[in-house]
């Protein structure tokens, strides 16, 4: 039992650490809170692009959403690092990093997005144009609130899935959390810093997927 | 009021209209008859173009609507219009579904919204169901609170589209005896409908359609008692 409070729960480890940590903490929260927002929106920019319905536009969409759902996004992360400066454009780890997750967030949240516009009958659609509202108003104050309570689910399951993405932001050599607790680790010879990591991450993540019941539960109105 | 001039739509080739004309006056009501895929739905959704005419014209007091260039919102507010399938928006309650429009569109503040709004209700009845959600409401009421929420915007033109058709036969009456008030108050109706009754009594004038043309037009006793072609004939002898 010592051994175990020893190797995972080390109160000295801890203490000489928790900076480093904490500064893993702020980075791996203010990147992922950015990735949520421009990933989010981005997406749901994507479906209503789509809901125009021009050949051209909807395939550029749909060739997209494919694309960047099949590729891993550690290698988009490479690509915008590494191989973007070699054609004159150079950006920090941090912004690769960022990029590229919000592009693979887009891109899987179009997708929940459009089925789930896809999913409201087109009555809807009817009734509210015939009412005189723009087609942006039918989209906000008609289409989106019953569609969000379809996405709220899968919409969740994929920010938490992509967002913890950010752990690989440490190979493009950002101080997030998890890279700073391996190294923590291996320097220590010692577990406590990788259990600090989990605990943060239940610090970022948690709030999300509570937040996000209490969403379902106000977008149930019947 | 209400003038449409040689419609033709086709889908996939198909011709649903053909060079069909529509005069409505002022405060009268026109009841369109026809069989199923007769396009009579068709050309009602014409008017107010959320189907889009391949061909003809629409004009609205003496104003020409059909065309580009044409402000497809501020038309839609002066023709109010009823579905089928009531379309409430299920995520509103019912003075939710009849303010939209009048806080969106003709930005109102809500007290005036709200105020409008129950007066609507108030017209078809249900001024007591104002905090109902739609899912709670009968199909009856849920089709007189969708007369309201069109209503509310004061439009020239009622149109209906088969508003009873979605209904039980129990709950016909209430959204009937609805659309025979407005009648009353004066409002311009175009009705698409099943129910020979209504058009025999409320209609000033009957249109009978078939494979998208006109095939009769006329005062509710020629139609009915008199039908002056044999489809019509045919028509009248298998729905009643």
């Amino acid at each position: 039992m010592d051994r175990i409070l020893a190797q995972f729960f080390n109160a000295e480890v801890a203490a000489q650490y928790l900076p480093s940590m904490a500064s893993g903490f702020a980075v791996t929260l203010g990147l992922a809170a950015l990735i949520v927002v421009t990933g989010l929106s981005g997406g749901l920019a994507l479906a209503v692009a789509r809901t125009f319905q021009l050949r051209a536009v909807t395939f550029a969409i749909v060739a997209y959403a494919d694309i960047l759902r099949c590729l891993p996004p550690l290698t988009l992360m490479f690509m915008f690092y590494f191989a973007f400066p070699l054609a004159g454009i150079s950006m920090s780890g941090m912004t690769a990093a960022w990029l590229a997750l919000s592009l693979v967030l887009a891109a899987f949240s179009e997708e929940i997005f459009w089925t789930a516009f896809l999913s409201i009958n087109k009555g809807q659609w009817e009734a509210a144009r015939s009412t005189g509202l723009s087609f942006g108003q039918t989209i906000s104050h008609v289409i989106l609130p019953q569609a969000m309570r379809v996405a709220i689910p899968s919409l969740t399951n994929r920010t938490i899935a992509i967002t913890k993405g950010v752990a690989l932001a440490s190979a493009v050599a950002v101080p997030e959390m998890l890279g700073e607790a391996i190294a923590a680790t291996s320097y220590s010879s010692n577990s406590t810093p990788l259990l600090m990591a989990a605990a943060g991450y239940m610090i970022i993540f948690l709030p999300l997927a509570i937040f996000s019941r209490r969403l379902e539960t106000r977008f149930r109105w019947n | 009021m209400l003038r449409a001039h040689a419609i033709w739509k086709s889908f996939d080739g198909i011709d649903v209209l053909k060079g069909v004309d529509l005069h409505v006056q002022e405060r009268e009501c026109v009841c369109i008859l026809g069989p199923s895929g007769s396009g009579k739905s068709t050309m009602l959704r014409c008017l107010n173009r959320l189907e889009e005419p391949d061909s003809g014209e629409i004009y609205l007091d003496g104003q020409k609507v059909s065309g580009p260039s044409v402000d497809l919102n501020g038309l839609r507010q002066q023709l109010g219009m009823v579905f089928q399938s009531f379309n409430l928006y299920p995520h509103l309650n019912a003075l939710g579904n009849v303010t939209l429009a009048l806080r969106k569109v003709k930005k109102l503040a809500r007290p005036e919204a709200d105020e409008i709004a129950i007066k609507a209700l108030d017209t078809v009845g249900l001024r007591h169901k104002a905090d109902a959600m739609p899912a709670t409401l009968s199909g009856g009421q849920q089709q007189r609170v969708a007369i309201a929420r069109a209503i509310a915007l004061n439009p020239k033109v009622m149109l209906f589209d088969e508003p009873t058709s979605a209904l039980d036969p129990e709950l016909v009456g209430s959204v009937i005896s609805t659309m025979r008030d407005l009648r009353t108050e004066g409002m311009t109706m175009v009705v698409v409908t099943h129910e020979l009754r209504f058009a025999r009594e409320a209609a000033d004038k009957v249109v009978f359609m078939a494979d998208g043309v006109e095939v009769a037009k006329g005062p509710p006793p020629e139609i009915f008692d008199a039908p002056p072609h044999p489809r019509l004939a045919e028509f009248l002898q298998q729905v009643s």
